[in-house]
């Protein structure tokens, strides 16, 4: 029954050579070839991508995939009866073609190769694109586009090229960052007595910043209220929320503390009468 | 072992390995601990320190006994960890003249682990320091590719005697220099990780370094490489996972 029915669908042709059962059979080999492809993509993000870097691991990851995909491709078109040299002859004018229709396509995907080699920025880095004005966490650096989760929590995509031809500001590769903030004093305060009041509350209840290079007070400007102090410190990279969003406040504190006057813009009116 | 070693009027607990019971209080400088059983198979671990942050713990146990360990362990898990190296600051520079060597004993800061003890197995449970505000962080070398290290401002020593309890611990330096010309030393970077502890009763002393000042090509470095300590006081159980170091090696001023 079971040959029978073989028998009949070898006997049906299609196109030329090309039988139902010839078909059938390249539809399995292809199917089978995506499952195992699937599986060991399974397999190793189980048990091998957990010991190395992340973005090795997806590289691997994606190579492992697509190479078993192009190997069930091949034995797919060999199963057909499919002369490749042909293809690859009328390929090469069809590919010419195409990449003139195409352009911006290819244009990302050898962008996302050269990513890939020159790594400006490593999965799970967080980079700021300034020309785009995006900041957030590296996801992925996909075949034709990267994606980019913000502090939203919202995931925008980069086309591959965008992200290789601007500018890539990567806020975690260094060991240590530095934060900063601008804090107004008033006139007829002690400038030195003043950095020393808030060098010590930094020190005290700062326990993140950095104790060489210690912090570091510029005196940025003789405003119109206030003596600007520029104040600089520096923290381990990963601990960024707990100096520059916390810094003005306990600096607030410590100025207050000592009763030294933070001043507000005031303005004496004198009219013609007085 | 329950006693208490006195302390500039307060008593408080000494090192060493403590049997549960039912209920268990100990005090250290600025930190109450507290155990008490809440059921047949399990006991509460509640713990204050001085910045008034509270940690409670459930520990749920296969048999009545349970036993922990109180003892010091390397400086490098407040406020949190982030590094295996230590950037010890001398209070007062060093001086060696050519081809000379000397032995010295510096304070160097610890932090205090309470582990649990099953069959022989020692488990992490909590870890806590005496002395915030000397447990800080440094940075040595650049931003980019410098190393982070907890930073801290270190007395000399007299000897493995002079331990301030609980704060700090004692360690051997030994500095040589090879040099055809005198150097001062004002600092040392190192990984802590390879430095065992070893404690009795509130005393600590932690394995010391040998810093070799020697000429390399044309550069002058000093070498830094962990010395064993042969003593008999209690060894301290390992806190951190086993990782390995490379030596350090320091530029010279």
């Amino acid at each position: 029954m079971v040959l029978e029915l073989l028998q009949s669908l070898s006997e049906m042709q299609i196109v030329g050579e090309l039988t139902v059962l010839s078909l059938l059979v390249g539809g399995i080999i292809m199917a089978g070839g995506v499952i195992i492809a699937k599986i060991a993509k399974l397999l190793f993000h189980k048990y091998y991508a957990p010991s190395l870097p992340q973005d090795t691991a997806k590289n691997i990851s994606k190579l492992i995939y697509f190479g078993i995909l192009i190997i069930s491709f091949l034995g797919f078109t060999s199963s057909q009866g499919i002369d490749l040299s042909g293809i690859m002859v009328a390929g090469g004018i069809f590919a010419v073609v195409i990449g003139f229709a195409t352009q911006s396509v290819v244009s990302n995907l050898i962008s996302g190769v050269f990513l890939i080699v020159e790594k400006p920025a490593k999965h799970g880095d967080t980079i700021e694109l300034p020309d785009m004005g995006i900041t957030g966490t590296l996801l992925d650096i996909g075949t034709f586009s990267s994606k980019v989760r913000r502090f939203d929590g919202t995931v925008t995509r980069i086309p591959n090229e965008k992200f290789f031809t601007s500018n890539i500001r990567s806020l975690t590769t260094s060991t240590v960052r530095r934060a900063d903030v601008t804090v107004g004093i008033s006139y007829e305060s002690d400038i030195d007595h003043a950095i020393l009041v808030m060098k010590n509350e930094i020190l005290q209840t700062m326990p993140f910043v950095l104790q060489i290079p210690e912090p570091e007070f510029r005196i940025e400007e003789l405003g119109d209220s206030s003596v600007n102090i520029h104040v600089f410190v520096w923290h381990p990279r990963d601990d960024w929320s707990q100096a520059q969003p916390i810094l003005l406040t306990i600096l607030k504190r410590a100025l207050d503390k000592s009763g030294i006057e933070i001043p507000f813009p005031q303005r004496v009116i004198w009219t013609g009468k007085d | 072992m329950n006693a208490m070693s006195d302390d500039s009027k307060n008593i408080f607990s000494n090192y060493g390995i403590y049997d549960l019971g039912d209920d268990l209080e100990l005090s250290l400088p600025n930190v109450s601990i507290k155990f008490q059983r809440i059921s047949d198979n399990a006991f509460s671990y509640f713990r204050e320190n001085s910045e008034g942050k509270i940690v409670e713990k459930i520990i749920p146990v296969k048999s009545n006994d349970l036993k922990i360990e109180l003892a010091p362990i390397r400086p490098l898990n407040y406020p949190a960890r982030r590094t295996n190296h230590v950037f010890l600051k001398f209070d007062k520079e060093i001086y060696l003249s050519k081809n000379s060597a000397a032995s010295i004993f510096i304070h160097c800061p610890i932090e205090i682990g309470i582990f649990l003890i099953h069959d022989s197995n020692y488990d992490s449970l909590d870890w806590i320091t005496c002395n915030p505000l000397n447990s800080r962080f440094g940075l040595y070398g650049s931003p980019d590719t410098g190393t982070l290290c907890k930073y801290a401002q270190v007395s000399l020593a007299t000897g493995y005697d002079d331990s301030n309890s609980y704060v700090e611990g004692v360690m051997q330096i030994v500095v040589e220099n090879t040099l055809s010309f005198g150097q001062t030393i004002s600092k040392v970077i190192f990984p802590i990780t390879d430095n065992a502890l070893y404690y009795q009763d509130s005393k600590t002393i932690l394995e010391g370094i040998k810093i070799t000042m020697k000429k390399r090509a044309a550069v002058n470095i000093a070498d830094v490489k962990p010395t064993p300590l042969e003593i008999d006081w209690t060894m301290s159980p390992t806190w951190e996972d086993k990782v390995s170091s490379t030596p350090m090696e320091m530029d010279l001023e």
